[in-house]
């Protein structure tokens, strides 16, 4: 049963692939999803962008997760003065939203079906993406409240630190499956963007 | 013929009077910001040569964080940062070369203490830099706080503060260490470097700087811990208000930028801005600048020559330098720092 459920998502994805492959002729992919790539882990990030534990003064509570999407840094809230800190890439998405969310659900290796919005902009994704490592939403996702934004694993490392078209707030495969061992659902996300003009 | 004589030598006496008038307003006139606009060029009193801070490359160009202090006060009165000419002072040498008039400010990573504003008649307007006393330790010890080095060997700079700091340190939070000290600095990295130590301590800039000559600086972390209080910060005489708010409030001004977003990229961007903080800020609303003596735009001037707070930061001893120091203490207060601006209003 579970057999010829991945079969047929394969199925799915391959003729989503070869969709995608028939109008890209037309249009650019976007940098960020390349459905199939899979994740080069040799890549190196910048030391802004490598987990680190740094000084953070902050009221929030330990355990808080803190975006700050102009910084391209994630902050999850340790006390006493520090704050665990992941760089990030962030995408169009990410960058339209400011407040606070929770995290509804987290997923391991998460399937990707991209929204309808998505569908409309970049016509050559696949409708349906089975997990794995090859999906460019990495190796773990977790879900913000009711939203369409979520904090995810990548295929592509080298965008991180870059503002990229889709994809919310993204991080390399290792530090996704960290932060998503620290933290469970119901964890307080604060997304922060740079102020407008 | 006696006429012409007598009439030479009123010209003369004249001619000395006015002569002696101007030397006497030359060297009696305290107000700095007349002597700066007579003379055409801001006057710095900087390091000789610390990375990041203040630096001549082999042309005598000179670049870092209190060279672009200096150099957002010429754009300020000038609206041209080439107007700022450095001088290069000893530490023993610079509050008595400030006080003798040789230069018009200090920006040079002076702590700003009690005694050194009460004994040398000087004046801090405002912390550039928070710096303080951090550790070094190898990155496979995989030490997340200062608090974990219970039962370590420090190396340390003797006859320093950073050498009391330390005991002070290890004595609140009831941890015993061993000193293995030395009384110049270079002595103090090497048995570090060589593995005699199992952390080393001195300023957190200083750490930045002094990992990067080490053996291998990729296996060196430095702890995010702050243990003392070394607030930077330029200098200038006393009883010379309209100067002192001039230094003040351009790193203000330079901080309030990069709260609201404004950088040297978007500066015509921000000229346009409908958003009453930011056209306060740019000189769109209001004339604070005026009231200080220079221009409506005096904080645009600043931010289009030299950028704001963030971008000095980085493009100096940050991200984007060969130091790669994180923001910690230095990030704005609304993201995880100290630093904070009263408003321009």
């Amino acid at each position: 049963m579970l057999n010829l459920r991945n079969l047929a998502s394969i199925i799915i994805a391959v003729v989503g692939l070869t969709l995608s492959a028939s109008s890209s002729f037309a249009q650019q992919p976007d940098v960020g999803d390349q459905p199939g790539l899979l994740a080069d882990d040799s890549v190196e990030l910048d030391p802004e962008y490598r987990k680190q534990v740094v000084y953070y003064r902050t009221s929030e509570a330990p355990g808080t997760i803190i975006i700050a999407t102009a910084e391209r840094h994630l902050y999850l809230v340790q006390g006493n003065g520090r704050a665990l800190r992941y760089g990030i890439g962030v995408g169009r998405e990410g960058f339209q939203w400011q407040g606070l969310l929770n995290i509804s659900r987290k997923a391991e290796w998460p399937d990707w079906t991209p929204p309808p919005e998505m569908i409309a902009r970049q016509p050559y994704l696949p409708r349906f993406m089975a997990g794995g490592p090859g999906n460019p939403l990495g190796a773990r996702a977790m879900y913000l409240g009711s939203t369409v934004y979520r904090i995810h694993g990548t295929n592509r490392p080298d965008t991180i630190g870059t503002a990229v078209s889709s994809g919310c707030f993204r991080l390399v495969n290792a530090d996704v499956t960290d932060l998503y061992e620290r933290v469970p659902v119901g964890t307080k996300v604060i997304v922060r963007q740079k102020p407008e003009l | 013929m006696r006429t012409f004589r007598s009439g030479l030598l009123i010209g003369l006496a004249a001619a000395v009077v006015v002569a002696a008038i101007a030397i006497t307003y030359e060297r009696y006139d305290t107000r700095t910001l007349s002597r700066t606009t007579r003379r055409g060029e801001v006057l710095c009193g900087v390091n000789k040569g610390l990375p990041g801070f203040s630096i001549p490359d082999d042309k005598g160009n000179w670049t870092g964080f209190d060279v672009d202090f200096c150099r957002a006060i010429a754009a300020a009165i000038f609206d041209n940062p080439k107007k700022a000419k450095f001088v290069p002072l000893e530490a023993s040498e610079r509050f008595k070369e400030l006080q003798n008039r040789k230069v018009d400010i200090l920006s040079r990573n002076s702590t700003w203490s009690m005694a050194r504003e009460t004994n040398y008649d000087l004046y801090f307007p405002a912390v550039a830099y928070y710096d303080g006393e951090g550790f070094m330790v190898p990155r496979d010890r995989k030490i997340d706080t200062a608090l974990e080095l219970n039962g370590s060997k420090v190396c340390v700079q003797s006859e320093t503060t950073t050498q009391l700091n330390l005991a002070d340190y290890f004595r609140a939070n009831n941890m015993k260490y061993q000193e293995v000290k030395f009384g110049k600095l270079d002595e103090v990295v090497k048995a570090y470097d060589s593995g005699q130590c199992d952390t080393l301590t001195a300023d957190v800039s200083q750490l930045y700087a002094l990992r990067l000559n080490m053996a291998k600086p990729g296996d060196q972390v430095i702890l995010p811990d702050v243990i003392s209080k070394e607030p930077l910060a330029p200098v200038v005489r006393q009883r010379d208000d309209d100067w002192m708010m001039i230094v003040k409030w351009t790193l203000y001004a330079m901080i309030n930028a990069e709260e609201l977003g404004v950088t040297s990229k978007n500066i015509d961007e921000a000229l346009k801005s409908r958003k009453p903080d930011v056209m306060r800020l740019v000189g769109t609303d209001g004339a604070y600048g005026e009231e200080l003596g220079l221009s409506k735009d005096w904080a645009a001037r600043i931010i289009r020559h030299v950028g704001n707070y963030g971008e000095v930061y980085e493009r100096n001893v940050g991200s984007g330098s060969k130091l790669g120091i994180p923001r910690g203490l230095n990030q704005l207060w609304s993201a995880g720092g100290i630093q904070y601006a009263p408003p321009i209003r």
